[in-house]
């Protein structure tokens, strides 16, 4: 594909930005606010989607930054990224106004303001044309995520948001250490599809640094062992944020980075042939073992889902790693499969504690008679994680598994599947419970039957049995309606995943990659 | 046109008099001349500056007579740069945040104008020690204008280790005058080369000047002055001397490095540049350190500021093209930085009477636009994008790398850290602790609260400052390609 000089990159990464200044001047009338976080969405949807409809590859070149060209390029896999932040933008939009608004949260004008930005940085780090204008909006991510982790003001999310970035401001230094080492090296550091021309051929242990610092920076977004402590004490933060930031735009930007460093940086070629290949491989299947493991001790519904984000994180590395075709098909399609996934389990979640004020998994027995729909949905998009068939997981994760089997060491399917068996392990005592469980309060008797209800944390009155309500009434709409398109997306693109573009776009990177 | 460079020093000489004149007498006028003196200077400055992009260096000699003995004086695209930078912020910061303006201050604060000024355009390493001690003096004064003993104890200690570092300097130049007998920088450049780098004169020569601008720059371990400085100077007193008062000896040390020792000094003695290396690196651990443990956030940025000059040391030392842009790229981003944090402090201290990192708390909901604006001046003295910090230091890695300067690649990127640990103690506090009981303004000793005005002046300054790291920032490979002619040349 030829490239055509075009301000729809650009302007993908403007309109959220361009949203910030308009959402603070709304900050006294919530309603005008909510919808300028809403145009700006379905904006900057609109835009990458004409982008995606372009025929050539559209690049914004934007002059130089400290002497490095600073480019916009909409390549099939910045594309991928894009269009699914873009799409979810919108979802966890209407998802975070009934959320603030059911908890009554503080500061929600710097959420939005702060979202805004957020989504601008994953833009920016989807159609960034080289690796140091990704390194750019990577590091502006971590900022505009920040005011978020520590929404509440606790200590505890004050210590979290420490935590955070330390951890990830850490890891970009690493990166920039990579970064110029690999542009001292080969004397650019512009994405090339099958990596930079002679990047293997200079000094081999230089380059092998390089990808290592490389690894290490982006690897802690990517949320690798042992680099993934920050992502299940960042689940402080509120469910949107926890939904959209950190099961997809900020852990799949670290992720789509370490796409970029194998595939366009050193190309998998030369990955295998300085013996990296291997390495990383290792680490990304004893991510996914280890966090799959460490899951299932969590109470805490959130914590869980987390673990699992860092288990699922580790499948695309593993596929980007073993560097096979099929193996970074499935790896891009995960990226997809996983964020409908896992966004409708955080958007459950973040619903459920709306709704009844509780967070714990053991706290949850017999929830599916009061939530059923929601419960449904969750039951779904678990079932996609474990890799049942007829939904997105089974499509992308028979893909990673078929790679791996092609790749020259087949045994890394035994950790797909084994991973795969923990996914089940973790979600099945969560959904018996939601649906069969019992409290150990549900039988009357063993209450005083005029005892008074006694109040538990958030002040929410715990009652004796879950209330029944119709299945109009289960939550309100703003939260019930993403919880349910989210599942319902991720049964579609179980069913047919050749219907949407995302197919099609990993089909592209991996023909651009491999020839 | 020809006089223009003359001007640039004798205006704001020239025109220490009217304060001192008119300021008991008739203050408005005097306030109004001043003002008019400074903005006149920052339109000499661009003239300059744009003179020297249309036709190149300019160079003049006071009086006609030969450069090797008259007052040469010279302008070329870095130095301009830093006459900008000097013209800019001392008529910002007299308009905005000063508050204070009796006649024999406002004396002082051109005068200091006129000694850096004179710095960067000075042609000559004796006479840039004459400009030195009247920046130094009228520094030294200017923080003992607040009354009190502390700051009269803070004054003196900067007093005296800045005269000693000015005697080095002194000394320095004796040593250089005896080894070629010419005191004219193109001269000695030649000379130096033809009396040989590692003749012991020169070696000598070259470890006093470093030394002696090192006081200036606040070098570890020559630091101490500069906290107790600065945290006791008015708020535009010590903004004035953060932006400028180490930027432009930070130049200087650039100038005498690779314009009169030039990179070949540095190639024959590689003792020299291992003792930059080591001075600078211990510069960032110590200036990070002490930042660390600071409870007054004047101090915090004071030793900020000697870890900045410690990566610009560094850049000096690798001494490659990159490097020196880098250490140019640094210094700039510091004092622009370093100006908005100083006149953010003069906010808070006035508005809420906080001083220390604890007593910020919870001030990013009480002063948003100033707290914002630290916020950002603060991601640039980390170092991260879009900024001019940023961009400082990626110079600076790059040209360590290249260099295979394993050590100072690692101490660069690990100082990001140690400056974010600092920077985050305060961003932190600034937004996420709790006011602690009632935040209503209080009347400290900076003055009542009826400067309202200025006040919204001084926020004004604040913000454009860290707007300022943005868009040079954004600007960085324009400022690294109008160094770059003069960099290229040196090297």
């Amino acid at each position: 594909m030829t490239d055509t000089v075009s301000v729809l990159p650009l302007a993908a990464v403007l309109l959220p930005t361009l949203a910030v200044p308009l959402i603070y001047a709304a900050r006294t009338r919530p309603r005008l606010r909510e919808t300028v976080t809403l145009a700006a969405s379905i904006a900057t949807l609109v835009t990458v989607w004409f982008a995606v409809q372009s025929p050539t590859t559209l690049v914004t070149p934007l002059g130089s930054f400290a002497g490095i060209p600073f480019a916009l390029r909409a390549d099939a896999a910045a594309l991928l990224f894009a269009l699914l932040a873009a799409l979810l933008w919108v979802v966890t939009s209407v998802y975070s106004i009934g959320y603030l608004y059911a908890l009554d949260e503080h500061a929600q004008t710097r959420y939005f303001a702060a979202f805004a930005v957020s989504i601008a940085a994953t833009m920016g780090v989807a159609f960034a044309a080289n690796l140091l204008t990704l390194f750019v909006f990577y590091e502006l991510l971590t900022l505009a995520t920040y005011p978020l982790v520590v929404h509440a003001g606790t200590a505890k999310a004050r210590a979290a948001g420490r935590q955070y970035i330390a951890y990830t401001l850490g890891g970009g230094v690493a990166a920039l250490g990579g970064i110029v080492l690999v542009g001292v090296l080969t004397g650019t550091v512009t994405f090339t599809p099958g990596g930079i021309d002679g990047l293997g051929a200079t000094d081999t242990t230089l380059a092998r640094i390089a990808f290592v610092l490389l690894v290490v920076g982006f690897g802690v977004k990517t949320a690798l062992v042992p680099l993934h402590g920050w992502l299940p004490t960042a689940m402080v933060a509120p469910t949107p944020v926890s939904g959209l930031l950190h099961a997809v735009a900020v852990v799949k930007s670290g992720v789509f980075a370490l796409g970029r460093t194998v595939l366009y940086v050193f190309g998998p070629e030369t990955t295998w042939d300085l013996g990296l290949g291997l390495p990383l491989a290792a680490a990304a299947a004893a991510t996914m073992v280890i966090a799959g493991v460490v899951g299932l001790r969590q109470d805490n519904l959130k914590r869980g889902l987390a673990y699992s984000t860092v288990s699922h994180l580790a499948y695309i590395a593993l596929g980007l790693a073993l560097a096979t075709p099929v193996a970074v098909f499935g790896a891009f399609i995960h990226v997809v499969a996983h964020a409908f996934m896992k966004i409708s389990l955080f958007f459950a979640a973040g619903l459920i504690y709306v709704e009844t004020g509780e967070k714990y998994v053991s706290d949850l027995a017999g929830v599916g008679r009061r939530l059923p729909m929601t419960m449904t949905a969750f039951a779904i998009a678990a079932a996609g994680l474990i890799g049942f068939p007829l939904v997105a997981g089974f499509v992308s994760k028979f893909h990673l598994i078929v790679g791996a089997a092609a790749s020259p060491h087949p045994a890394f399917v035994v950790a797909y599947l084994v991973a795969g068996v923990l996914k089940l392990l973790y979600f099945w005592p969560v959904i018996y419970t939601a649906f069969f469980g019992r409290r150990e309060s549900d039988s009357s008797e063993s209450r005083h039957p005029f005892a008074p209800p006694h109040a538990t944390d958030g002040g929410y009155v715990e009652q004796a049995m879950w209330e029944r309500r119709s299945l109009t009434r289960e939550a309100s709409p703003l939260l019930l309606a993403p919880v349910v398109a989210t599942a319902a997306a991720a049964v579609l693109l179980g069913l047919f995943p050749t219907a949407f573009p995302f197919w099609a776009l990993a089909e592209a990177v991996v023909v651009e990659v491999f020839g | 046109m020809s006089h223009l460079l003359p001007l640039l020093i004798a205006v704001p000489i020239i025109g220490a008099l009217v304060p001192a004149v008119l300021g008991a007498r008739r203050p408005v006028i005097s306030r109004r001349l001043t003002v008019g003196i400074l903005v006149g200077q920052v339109g000499l400055a661009v003239a300059v500056l744009v003179a020297v992009a249309a036709t190149g260096p300019r160079t003049y000699v006071v009086g006609g007579l030969p450069a090797a003995v008259g007052i040469g004086l010279r302008a070329d695209a870095v130095s301009t740069v830093f006459v900008l930078l000097v013209a800019v912020t001392a008529a910002a910061l007299y308009v905005t945040v000063r508050t204070d303006t009796t006649g024999p201050t406002d004396s002082l604060w051109l005068l200091f104008v006129a000694g850096l000024t004179g710095i960067a355009v000075t042609a000559d390493v004796f006479n840039l020690y004459v400009f030195l001690e009247i920046s130094g003096l009228a520094a030294y004064a200017l923080v003992a204008g607040r009354h009190g003993t502390r700051a009269a104890l803070a004054a003196f200690h900067y007093l005296l280790v800045g005269t000693i570092g000015a005697t080095l300097y002194l000394l320095g130049v004796g040593y250089l005058y005896v080894a070629t007998g010419t005191l004219g920088m193109a001269g000695l450049r030649a000379d130096l080369a033809a009396v040989g780098y590692d003749s012991p004169l020169v070696v000598t020569a070259f470890v006093l000047v470093t030394v002696g601008l090192g006081v200036k720059l606040a070098l570890f371990p020559l630091q101490a002055w500069k906290p107790d400085a600065y945290a006791v100077a008015t708020p535009d007193v010590s903004a004035l001397l953060a932006t400028l008062g180490s930027t432009v000896p930070g130049y200087a040390l650039v100038r005498l490095v690779f314009d009169v020792f030039t990179a070949s000094f540095l190639d024959a003695v590689p003792l020299v540049r291992t003792g930059l290396v080591v001075v600078g690196v211990a510069s960032v651990a110590a200036g990070g350190y002490f930042a660390l443990r600071q409870s007054d956030v004047r101090r915090l940025l004071a030793y900020s500021s000697v870890l900045q000059m410690g990566l610009v040391v560094i850049g000096i030392a690798i001494a490659t093209p990159a490097a020196v842009t880098a250490a140019l790229v640094l210094l700039v981003g510091n004092a622009v930085a370093k100006g908005g944090l100083y006149a953010a402090t003069g906010v808070f201290a006035r508005r809420f009477g906080a001083t220390t990192v604890d007593g910020y708390a919870g001030l990013g909901r009480d002063a948003p636009l100033t707290a914002g604006a630290v916020s950002v001046a603060f991601i640039s003295l980390v170092g991260l994008p879009p900024t001019v910090g940023f961009a400082g230091k990626w110079y600076l890695v790059v040209a360590a790398v290249d260099s295979r300067a394993w050590v100072v690649v690692a101490v660069v990127l690990l100082s990001t850290l140690v400056s974010l640990a600092y920077a985050g103690r305060v961003v932190e506090r600034l937004y996420l602790a709790a006011a602690p009981g009632g935040t209503e303004p209080v009347a400290t000793d900076g003055g009542g609260l009826a400067d309202g005005p200025a006040r919204e002046r001084t926020v004004v300054f604040v913000v454009v400052a860290a707007l300022a790291t943005v868009l040079v920032g954004l600007g960085s490979t324009e400022l690294a390609a109008w160094f770059a002619p003069v960099v290229e040349g040196w090297l």
